[in-house]
């Protein structure tokens, strides 16, 4: 049973900014291709299956669409071709302090995101003490005063705790272990590692290969808007290197 | 349509959290907390009883208490302006939010209008001090009037909002063009004049009035008014107009906010 199912997917964006665009052409022509704007391809003909409990990493260059297939699969980007079919909700780990309103206390917040990523009230009283516990001492410390006071690594510890607690079964996971001191990175690992044992779904995308390696049995190597090899983490990364070099 | 209408209601418990930051974010800095929302459009009815009511002397033909209704007017005019404004940046201005987690998108515009109608709340114990001063009498107007006029208006600012939200994404600048054009629907609104002087003018040629008829403002402002004044109830062509103006603006907001969707995803 496929969890991820990606079937000739396709986004165009737009070199530079459309934001000077006529309001008649924006109304008349919507997302249809227009004239004069140069356009290029981050992703097309993309079609893969992810299998409920794999965990893949997604190898490639700089703006090679790597975040974009992520945000795509999150359904905040919506593909101009093809199509995303999930099997059930995403624990998105993209930008950690997502959602985050700097003048409420860092209690606030997490009933605040809590809710936004879809925890009922009931499910947070429950979950709450675990929230905070894994947010660290610090967290705790200034639990009671507002998250523009608190550091931004603080911040991406409380952020992360609280999308760990998600019960959703596929997680996205964009570069986020790169942030955070080494004690909280170990603590990102056994999360990470307690969560695939859980058998959720993973999607990594990362530069890091020990990450890579660590967690994911299967990887994606995409270059120049295509999938270009979809095998073991190892290969994916070896022709991601070889590419690299050449 | 159907389907992200269903989307929206499927998640009213995200609005709602969302409608509460706002509101908690709003006022927990300001000593006077939700006053504020009552003490603009009470110092606006002022000026314009001080401008028209005394310097000018309006009279209404029925011969109510003119404060009483401007005040039957302003509070929602209060809301629409600030509903309006605010809906521009309601994508903008928490972009990582929108792209990060995945709501429907529909519910940032919709929740400011929202947040603004809890404003709107807080100033109808004022409204009805304000009838018993001004002795207007409530009558089953009063009952039929109000929720008629909140709920066209409800359905007038969703389609507004989701068209502004959207735009002001792909044209930032649209953020001063909707102040313009707010300030001039104020006054191409019975909210402080009464309808009765447009249909008697004689300066207005005909297509002028016809224009100004088809604004679904007029429906709605008339239906604040008659709740307190039984005169002034809309008559039945201007009621209907302002239905399907409302309806249609909705429906065409929304659609718009549809089509625009996947340019302001990757825009934000």
């Amino acid at each position: 049973m496929s969890m991820i199912r990606i079937r000739d997917l396709g986004i165009e964006f737009h070199q530079g900014r459309r934001r000077h665009m006529r309001l008649r052409e924006l109304l008349f022509y919507g997302r249809k291709r227009m004239p004069h704007h140069p356009t290029f391809w981050p992703l097309r003909h993309v079609s893969f299956d992810i299998a409920a409990g794999e965990a893949v990493g997604v190898v490639g260059r700089n703006g090679t669409g790597k975040s974009t297939l992520l945000k795509l699969i999150a359904g905040v980007l919506v593909p101009d071709e093809g199509r995303v079919s999930l099997g059930g909700k995403v624990a998105p780990l993209l930008e950690l302090s997502a959602g985050f309103a700097y003048d409420l206390t860092g209690r606030e917040n997490v009933h605040l995101v809590g809710a936004l990523h879809g925890i009922t009230s009931a499910q947070m009283r429950k979950k709450f003490d675990r929230i905070v516990e894994f947010a660290g001492e610090q967290v705790q410390r200034s639990l009671d005063s507002p998250v523009r006071h608190y550091s931004s690594g603080m911040r991406v510890r409380l952020g992360f705790s609280v999308i760990a607690q998600l019960e959703h079964p596929i997680l996205l996971v964009d570069e986020v272990m790169a942030v955070g001191d080494a004690e909280f990175r170990a603590k990102c690992y056994d999360t990470m590692e307690n969560l695939l044992a859980e058998g959720r779904t993973l999607v990594l995308v990362s530069h890091n290969e020990e990450d890579l390696t660590r967690f994911c049995t299967r990887g994606l190597f995409i270059d120049d808007g295509g999938l270009r090899a979809d095998g073991s983490m190892s290969d994916a990364l070896r022709d991601y290197k070889e590419a690299v070099s050449v | 349509m159907g389907h992200s209408v269903v989307a929206v209601w499927s998640h009213r418990s995200v609005l709602r959290t969302l409608v509460r930051r706002d509101l908690t974010l709003k006022y927990q800095q300001s000593i006077l907390g939700y006053l504020w929302s009552l003490i603009e459009p009470l110092t606006m009815a002022l000026i314009y009883w001080f401008i028209f009511g005394l310097l000018f002397n309006t009279r209404l033909v029925s011969g109510g208490s003119y404060p009483m209704f401007i005040i039957s007017g302003i509070f929602a005019w209060a809301w629409f302006n600030s509903a309006i404004n605010e809906s521009t940046g309601a994508l903008t201005s928490q972009s990582g939010l929108v792209t990060t987690i995945n709501l429907p998108r529909e519910i940032f515009p919709i929740g400011r209008v929202i947040g603004r109608f809890f404003e709107f709340l807080a100033g109808v114990p004022i409204l009805l001090a304000c009838a018993v001063i001004f002795d207007a009498r409530a009558s089953w107007r009063t009952f039929v009037a109000l929720p008629l006029a909140v709920a066209m208006q409800f359905i007038l600012l969703i389609g507004i909002s989701l068209l502004l939200s959207a735009l002001t994404v792909m044209l930032r600048d649209i953020e001063r063009f909707v102040r313009l054009i707010t300030r001039v629907l104020f006054y191409a609104a019975p909210i402080i004049y009464p309808l009765s002087k447009v249909f008697e003018s004689t300066a207005l040629p005909r297509w002028a009035k016809e224009l100004y008829l088809a604004n679904p403002l007029v429906g709605i402002f008339q239906l604040y008014h008659a709740a307190w004044f039984p005169l002034e109830w809309p008559p039945r062509r201007i009621l209907i107009t302002a239905m399907i103006g409302c309806a249609a603006v909705a429906a065409a907001g929304w659609r718009a906010f549809r089509k625009l969707e996947p340019s302001v995803l990757k825009e934000l």
